[in-house]
């Protein structure tokens, strides 16, 4: 009798240590600190598109680059591979859904932005307010869209959003 | 030993010569020449050799199945619906987990997720159920009904450092885009059909990678914060993808570039 109480207990031990032997770790923290901020307007800062030509090579590095680490080439003046903290600086890397003029292995997820000052804002059809709130949370303009996040998420400081602009709308 | 269908693997695509000469760019001629080599002889037949080894040693068909409350005779067509609810464990899991419990109702060492024994040991016992199909079922109680629900919203949730989901490049009007010179692949497809072709041998990295590996890469590639294997959350994004692919033939190891 007593020997089968202590079989009982083993057994139900056993099964108490069975689900305790798998690795669930929480994920909740994570997801949390991951979490994107609401969309909202943000209004292009004074004096954003400039033909300078060192804001446009930033504009241009960060187009066509994923990070710092991979980057081919130096980073140009006011851009660097490493941040302060020392973790790569993440680049924008709109070349892997965009075309531009000169891009190399673009992808075709988004439109094409060849010759986009004559075709889309020359035109009318866009203004520097669009395209800057495109580039820092698109999800106003579209919820769905397959476009990054860049400014919302603190990817991109303004002054990165402006170079892209000046980059964008340059002549190439 | 272990049959891989020519058509099964992403880029077997181009040699099944359907892809045009322009979305095969990301894989060169000798990238090719080497895939059908891999096709014939896939290096991690080997990996899948020495799970067997480990699982015979540490837990065997014969307790494993038990323990799942099935007979040695219904163990592959078990193995090829998880994840699943697993009745010792009161929730649903994954093979691995699964194992996690056999190990330690055999009193061995529990082998952590994230180890070479386990990718090893949980590719052979998937290849168990090698040429039958994913036979998932998202409706058979009510805690795969929450999985799945679970799943579908970490797939489509943004966020993280480019603000984008699993689905800004895994949703239906986007794939067969390219990013960059990668076609983007419909995850649930029979050409694709991730859920019952990983664990693979990825090429790209040289080793055996395990399904839920592969779906952490997306996530540290898109600069996701990754969600540690066998989170509640990672084990329902493999419900929800697994479910995306439910019908396709399992055959481990895949091979993948
Ligand atoms: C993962 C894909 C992806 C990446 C990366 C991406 N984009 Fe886009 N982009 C899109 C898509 C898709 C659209 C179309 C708009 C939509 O669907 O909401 C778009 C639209 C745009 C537009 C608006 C064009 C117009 O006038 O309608 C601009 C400008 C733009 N992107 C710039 C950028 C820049 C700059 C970057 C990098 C910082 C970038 N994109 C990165 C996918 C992407
Ligand atoms: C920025 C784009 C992007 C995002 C975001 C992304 N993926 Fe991917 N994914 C890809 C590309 C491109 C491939 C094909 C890569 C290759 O062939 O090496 C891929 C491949 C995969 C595969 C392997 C397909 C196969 O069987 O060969 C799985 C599984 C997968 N992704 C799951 C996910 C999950 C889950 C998420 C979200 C956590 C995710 N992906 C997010 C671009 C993305």
């Amino acid at each position: 009798m007593r020997k089968m109480i202590m079989l009982g207990i083993a057994t139900f031990l056993g099964a108490a240590d069975l689900s305790t032997a798998i690795e669930i770790p929480d994920a909740t923290e994570i997801l949390l600190k991951d979490a994107l901020p609401a969309p909202k307007l943000y209004t292009m800062p004074a004096g954003c598109i400039v033909d300078d030509s060192a804001a446009i090579a930033r504009g241009n590095y960060i187009f066509h680059n994923l990070n710092g680490k991979d980057a081919k080439e130096n980073p140009p003046e006011g851009l660097t591979r490493l941040l302060p903290n020392g973790k790569e600086k993440q680049m924008g890397n709109c070349v892997a859904c965009h075309q531009i003029e000169g891009s190399q292995g673009h992808g075709n997820i988004g439109p094409d932005l060849t010759n986009y000052k004559a075709l889309y804002m020359d035109s009318g059809a866009r203004t520097g307010q669009f395209l800057y709130q495109q580039i820092a949370d698109p999800r106003l303009d579209n919820p769905n869209t397959h476009m990054t996040v860049n400014l919302a998420n603190g990817l991109f400081s303004e002054r990165e959003v402006c170079d892209l602009m000046s980059y964008i709308v340059s002549k190439k | 030993m272990h049959k891989l269908s020519i058509c099964t693997a992403l880029f077997s695509l181009a040699l099944c010569g359907i892809l045009n000469a322009e979305e095969s760019m990301s894989m060169n001629a000798a990238d090719k020449a080497m895939y059908a080599e891999m096709l014939e002889n896939n290096p991690a037949a080997m990996d899948i050799a020495e799970g067997e080894e480990l699982f015979n040693a540490q837990i065997g068909q014969e307790a494993y199945a038990k323990m799942l409350g099935v007979s040695v005779k219904d163990l592959p067509k078990t193995i090829a619906g998880f994840p699943r609810l697993v009745k010792a464990a009161g929730k649903v899991v994954t093979l691995s987990q699964s194992l996690q419990m056999a190990a330690a109702q055999q009193g061995k060492a529990v082998p952590k997720l994230e180890s070479k024994e386990m990718v090893k040991m949980s590719g052979y016992v998937k290849s168990l159920a090698n040429d039958l199909k994913t036979n998932i079922d998202v409706k058979v109680n009510k805690q795969m009904e929450e999985m799945v629900v679970l799943g579908k919203h970490i797939f489509e949730e943004r966020r993280g450092g480019r603000g984008l989901s699993c689905n800004s490049c895994h949703s239906p009007d986007i794939i067969g885009s390219r990013l960059r010179m990668q076609e983007l692949p419909d995850l649930g497809a029979p050409t694709t059909a991730s859920a019952s072709t990983w664990h693979a041998y990825r090429m790209t990295q040289s080793a055996m990678v395990s399904f839920d590996k592969r779906m952490q890469q997306c996530m540290k590639n898109a600069l996701l914060a990754e969600l540690p294997l066998g989170s509640k959350e990672m084990v329902a994004l493999e419900v929800y993808v697994t479910n995306k692919g439910k019908g396709n033939t399992i055959q481990i190891p895949g091979l993948k570039r």
